[in-house]
């Protein structure tokens, strides 16, 4: 049913390479330390998807008033976020929660958005566009324009052996995103060249390293007696999100109920899941503050002091938040490290996507 | 009437089929092995349920996880074990998650007189990374350490109200698991597989049996056995050994 995308890579290569247009895809190399994305059986990436995918991104079509595109919020020089603590959709319409990058979201199999409600990138990629907040339309309305447009619907007829524009349906739409999507990944931070021995750590860097994945756990390795990040509990290599959901301790709740934000609750109708919100990735996370589901915190200094604080009490706070003892140095030797996770080709690359 | 004539051959080649051992021996069944978690004799409830630690403590349960390697069925009169499987993962983590779950395998029918495997992740596959497998492997889970400590092979967490003040606010986190603790689990049990009256097994796991026992509680409010993420062997050895010993099947 799925497939691994190798082969995808190496396709998109070949037209990056033959026909002078521009990248559709990060850096293909240095994928060995990812286990292969899954790619769903009846979406395979073809050159003709992703490049249907890459200009839908980018296209304010897709909205009500067509002002705003996906690539409005998930703009590329911010590693796809977009520097605002919550959304802006169409009339500057404020969203509910902050928008995540998307550094290898195609590698996120799991489930989507911060509260889960979407598994899979075709089943996500369906529901900015008729989100009142977001680009505020309609699928018939969507479609109508597609099905008309003298450029996308030969594209989608070509990209999915479509035979009338009324076959289109909003699948059509979410598979080319998807497959865009997946050509968005991330493999050459300095955090990934330390791994592949191309580089080393700074001293500042090796000690944040130390204390994200707690490396003190060993009593008689060098680190023995340093406080522990308790991060990559969640925040798991290689994609830096094990994708489950998590009360971080943002707010304080004497009851469940006083979450504002239901979460992930909000989907499952589970009273214990209220205030949980999906752990997001770190890659290229110093490019896409502001942090939290709700962009409270605006610097990843707040981060960190955020979860060396050990957070707000709730019953239901994870229980791998709690105070860590960090002090100054040790705190800014966490930031260091999570700055290694910033990859600058990823970003270059991805702007030229804009050209 | 001239298909008549050929009923004799395929009678025949019915008989021939009936007496080769070979072709019956490889015929498989779908057999079922539910596992269920528990807390002191009552199915797990993540995050909603309170219970009682004999200290006198309440927890709430956020995660109980194990790995289960090489489950394999012993055939009756010996012969090379019946490989079931070679790894599962057994996570419970919402609350949305029943206190039972049930994996379906395939089992060449035939008389058994036992079901084992091993608790945590086999050497074998403990050698490998995350990235040698398909990314919805349960290798892949995000459970990997790190290459020198490997997989975590069970996890428990939870929060404690240590002051019985109604406030959970003392975190447990046990990550365990190496190579060394890696530990394997035998039922005797004398049963046939041949689709019609196969049995019902369930592997139950019980949270307070791996931390308490009559005689024996694990200090949850000793801070330094609040957080055992590896690399307090001595602590984990014991809670492992504990968590280990506690497995029972239940048949029906």
């Amino acid at each position: 049913m799925i497939s691994g995308l190798a082969g995808a890579f190496l396709l998109l290569g070949t037209l990056a390479c033959d026909g002078g247009e521009v990248a559709l895809t990060a850096k293909r190399e240095h994928l060995e330390a990812f286990a292969d994305m899954l790619v769903p059986a009846d979406n395979p990436a073809t050159l003709e998807g992703v490049a249907l995918g890459r200009d839908l991104f980018f296209d304010p079509l897709l909205s009500a008033d067509s002002t705003i595109s996906c690539g409005t919020c998930h703009r590329p020089e911010l590693a796809f976020s977009d520097g605002l603590p919550l959304s802006r959709g169409i009339g500057g319409r404020l969203g509910r929660r902050n928008t995540p990058g998307l550094a290898n979201v195609g590698y996120l199999h799991q489930h989507l958005f911060w509260d889960g409600r979407a598994v899979g990138l075709e089943a996500q990629a369906l529901h900015p566009i008729a989100e009142p907040h977001e680009m505020g339309g309609d699928w018939a309305t969507v479609l109508g324009k597609l099905r008309r447009h003298p450029d996308y619907w030969p594209r989608f007829r070509s990209a999915f052996g479509l035979g009338s524009p009324d076959q289109l349906e909003a699948s059509h739409v979410g598979k080319a995103l998807a497959q865009f999507q997946r050509t968005l990944v991330s493999s050459d931070s300095k955090y990934d060249r330390v791994q592949r021995g191309e580089a080393v750590f700074s001293t500042a860097e090796a000690l944040g390293e130390a204390i994200f994945f707690d490396f003190a756990d060993d009593p008689e390795g060098p680190y023995a007696g340093l406080p522990t990040g308790e991060c990559a509990h969640c925040h798991t290599p290689p994609h830096f999100t094990n994708q489950r959901f998590f009360n971080n301790g943002l707010d304080a709740a004497a009851h469940l109920e006083d979450f504002g934000d239901p979460g992930r609750g909000g989907i499952t109708g589970s009273k214990a899941e209220l205030g949980l919100f999906r752990a997001p990735g770190l890659r290229n996370v110093a490019l896409t503050a502001p942090y939290m589901h709700d962009g409270r915190m605006a610097t990843l200094e707040e981060v960190v002091a955020h979860y060396n604080g050990g957070g707000e009490y709730a019953e239901n706070k994870s229980a791998n938040v709690f105070p860590l003892g960090l002090d100054s140095v040790q705190a800014t030797a966490l930031v260091a490290f999570l700055q290694t996770l910033t990859d600058s080709s990823f970003v270059t690359q991805s702007i030229m996507l804009l050209r | 009437m001239k298909y008549a004539l050929y009923l004799p051959l395929f009678i025949l080649l019915f008989a021939l089929g009936c007496d080769d051992d070979d072709v019956l021996s490889t015929q498989e069944v779908d057999f079922p092995i539910s596992f269920r978690a528990e807390f002191g004799g009552t199915p797990l409830a993540i995050q909603s349920a309170d219970y009682a630690y004999p200290t006198g403590a309440d927890l709430k349960i956020q995660l109980f996880q194990y790995y289960v390697s090489d489950l394999e069925l012993l055939p009756a009169g010996g012969g090379d074990p019946v490989q079931l499987s070679d790894i599962e993962l057994i996570r419970w983590m919402s609350a949305t998650e029943a206190a039972t779950t049930t994996r379906t395998f395939q089992a060449p029918i035939g008389d058994y007189v036992g079901l084992r495997f091993g608790v945590g992740v086999s050497p074998d596959l403990n050698a490998q990374d995350p990235s040698n497998f398909a990314a919805d492997f349960v290798l892949n889970e995000n459970e990997f350490w790190g290459p020198s400590t490997r997989y975590v092979f069970a996890k428990i967490e939870a929060n404690a109200d240590l002051e019985n003040d109604g406030t959970f606010d003392t975190p447990l986190t046990y990550h365990l698991g190496s190579d060394a603790l890696y530990t394997t689990v035998t039922f005797n049990r004398t049963f046939t597989l041949d689709g019609t009256q196969d049995p019902d097994f369930t592997i139950v796991a019980d949270v307070l049996k791996a931390l308490a026992d009559d005689t024996d509680s694990f200090d949850i409010a000793n801070p330094d056995q609040q957080r055992i993420h590896g690399g307090n062997q001595a602590i984990a050895t014991d809670l492992w050994n504990r968590l280990a010993d506690q497995f029972s099947l239940e048949t029906r």
